[in-house]
């Protein structure tokens, strides 16, 4: 009966070559596979906010108005809406901590070399795109904390020369932080972002589908001696135990460390004291913070940002600079990588202190 | 009787087992979710209203008031009795109004009518509009969700 | 050889009804004490801070029955899935369905 279903289906959508590249899809077998199960990883974590965002969105009003009572309302009066609440932050969390994960094994795997550089750029793209949903997604409840995070995290971009005054403006919807900064960074997460996402998301794994998984270096040119075990289903079984166990983690979390909600932002007060944003832009927050404030004719401010911009720029072009994985630069690079986890170490555990 | 054969190879049963408890684990994450997603609403027990309000309406006049998050009217009868309804129709739930010059209930969606006591006498509506139990108590109007014998 | 899908398929939805009727309890017990507690909301000027979970015994004794569960389904699942990740590996070492791709 499936079967009659399926080939009814196939006579239509044509879809046999999908199912036939599937099942013949292989995964090679190293000391490396481990790090092939970030990617769908991510993916479940991605789809558990998709889930738990459509249904927070049924009942959160995003006017300055509102919103904090919105959340208060999801918190107490919707039955289980804490959970759900709970569950969407923390996930966001961990999505963001696989993306990175999985940046770092592409790194010092190098698997962004040739052919490859397309996947890292959408990738790369891709982890902006996941920052940025973290950022929006924080100022939507609008209690004290979030209001102080975001005046702080828009004013960054000011102090890039030339497009600083107008990128803070187009973020904000105008000079400060109001309820049009609500409804923009609202707009953002929910539609503009998830668009952008897909997109990215689409070219990123049918590029990762087409190239076939790649290998490390060494196993290289090796092709035919390589181990290797057919995506499904042997491959698809062992990420469903590691979805499992996320999943399980996830949720043992989001039960007993749920988030609380401040009282609404008030517009005209101080900033409340430890002030901080999510734990992901604390490394950027920290090396804001130890530039001083002017150096020489800029502000110290404008040179932060303007290195950490370049640093950005030379991250997403990485594939390029690194043409030559086996010598000296690309030895400088897998170091680069490790240096880079010990800076944001470092200065995330400095910006708490 | 001791059967001769197994009814289900192991392999059944182990992939029976993994299916079904992988279903179980999937449906009490469901679960959550679809109480999440149908908020129970529940009508007040009852509204107490100040009698002022009311006391000076003229006979066969209407008032409104809020029934949970419905409309609910209270009536001054001619005889000078009060009598409270919820103002919905009960066809398709439009909010209903009263006509004192034909001493009639009114529905404009689909045409409907009832008359001063609230029983459906013309148009579409299949049942009477809901009557809910209403008591004075000296400075208050107290309206109460209909007895199970009124429903009835 | 009997079929017995259809027994398993009764035998999971009976596990489900158990679990939807559990839950069923346990969610109308939680929804009078969230009413509960959203009418101390209303009645005392705004806290200071919502704490995220409810912190209600009845409730919080129905998250912990839930963590056992879920902790018991994952295990009991990753377990099966193992099984079922030997049996498919040996069959792939022993060309079971290279022949048929053929």
């Amino acid at each position: 009966m499936k079967n009659r279903i399926l080939s009814w289906l196939d006579e239509r959508l044509g879809w046999a070559g999908i199912t036939n590249f599937l099942t013949k899809k292989t995964v090679p077998l190293h000391k490396h596979t481990i790090w092939y199960y970030t990617g769908s990883a991510i993916l479940l974590f991605f789809v558990i906010q998709v889930v738990t965002g459509f249904m927070l969105i049924l009942y959160y009003k995003p006017t300055l108005e509102m919103a904090n009572a919105s959340v208060a309302r999801i918190m107490t009066e919707i039955p289980l809406g804490w959970i759900i609440r709970s569950v969407h932050s923390w996930s966001a969390s961990f999505m963001i901590a696989l993306v990175f994960v999985h940046l770092l094994s592409i790194w010092i795997t190098k698997s962004y070399r040739k052919p490859r550089e397309l996947t890292w750029m959408s990738g790369a793209m891709l982890m902006l795109v996941s920052l940025f949903f973290g950022f929006t997604g924080y100022l939507l409840p609008w209690d004290d904390l979030s209001f102080s995070a975001t005046k702080v995290g828009t004013d960054i971009p000011r102090a890039i020369p030339v497009v600083g005054a107008w990128a803070t403006q187009l973020l904000r919807g105008g000079e400060d932080v109001t309820g049009d900064t609500l409804t923009r960074f609202f707009g953002i997460h929910v539609c503009i972002l998830p668009i952008f996402l897909i997109i990215l998301l689409a070219v990123h794994i049918y590029l990762v589908q087409k190239q076939g998984m790649s290998l490390p270096l060494e196993a290289e040119g090796q092709q035919e001696k390589a181990r290797e075990i057919p995506f499904w289903p042997n491959f698809v079984f062992r990420e469903m135990v590691v979805w499992l166990i996320l999943v399980g983690i996830l949720f043992s979390i989001a039960l007993f460390f749920p988030p609380s909600l401040e009282k609404p932002a008030d517009v005209m007060a101080p900033a409340p004291e430890g002030i901080k944003p999510e734990w992901y832009f604390l490394f950027l927050f920290q090396t804001l913070k130890i530039f001083p404030a002017h150096i020489l004719f800029v502000t110290g401010e404008t040179l932060a940002v303007l290195l950490i911009l370049l640093a950005v720029v030379w991250f997403f072009f990485l594939p390029l600079f690194d043409n030559k994985p086996a010598g000296t630069r690309g030895k400088i690079v897998t170091l680069l990588a490790y240096v880079f986890v010990l800076y944001a170490l470092i200065m995330s555990v400095w910006s708490l202190l | 009787m001791k059967i001769r054969h197994s009814l289900f190879s192991r392999r059944q049963f182990l992939n029976g087992v993994l299916g079904g408890w992988l279903g179980a684990f999937l449906a009490s994450l469901v679960y959550p979710v679809v109480r999440f997603i149908f908020p129970p609403y529940q009508e007040p027990d009852e509204v107490i209203l100040p009698f002022s309000d009311f006391r000076d309406m003229p006979p066969n006049s209407v008032k409104s008031f809020a029934w949970g998050s419905k409309l609910g009217l209270i009536k001054k009868n001619e005889d000078e009795t009060y009598v409270a309804f919820v103002g919905v129709c009960t066809h398709l739930d439009c909010n209903v109004t009263y006509l004192p010059e034909q001493k009639k209930f009114f529905c404009a969606c689909h045409d409907g009518w009832y008359d001063e006591n609230g029983v459906n006498i013309a148009g579409p509506p299949p049942s009477p509009l809901r009557q809910l139990t209403l008591i004075i108590a000296e400075e208050d109007l107290i309206i109460k969700k209909e007895s199970p014998e009124e429903v009835l | 050889m009997i079929r017995l899908r259809p027994f398993f398929l009764t035998i999971g939805f009976l596990v489900f009804l158990l679990i939807a009727w559990a839950g069923n309890t346990y969610c109308s017990a939680q929804l009078t004490e969230t009413q509960g507690q959203l009418k101390t909301f209303q009645e005392e000027k705004e806290p200071e801070k919502i704490v995220g979970a409810p912190q209600d015994v009845k409730q919080r004794t129905g998250i912990w029955v839930f963590f056992i569960w879920m902790w018991i389904s994952i295990i009991v699942l990753v377990f099966f899935l193992r099984l079922k990740i030997k049996e498919v590996d040996r069959l792939n070492a022993l060309r079971f369905f290279s022949a048929e791709k053929k």
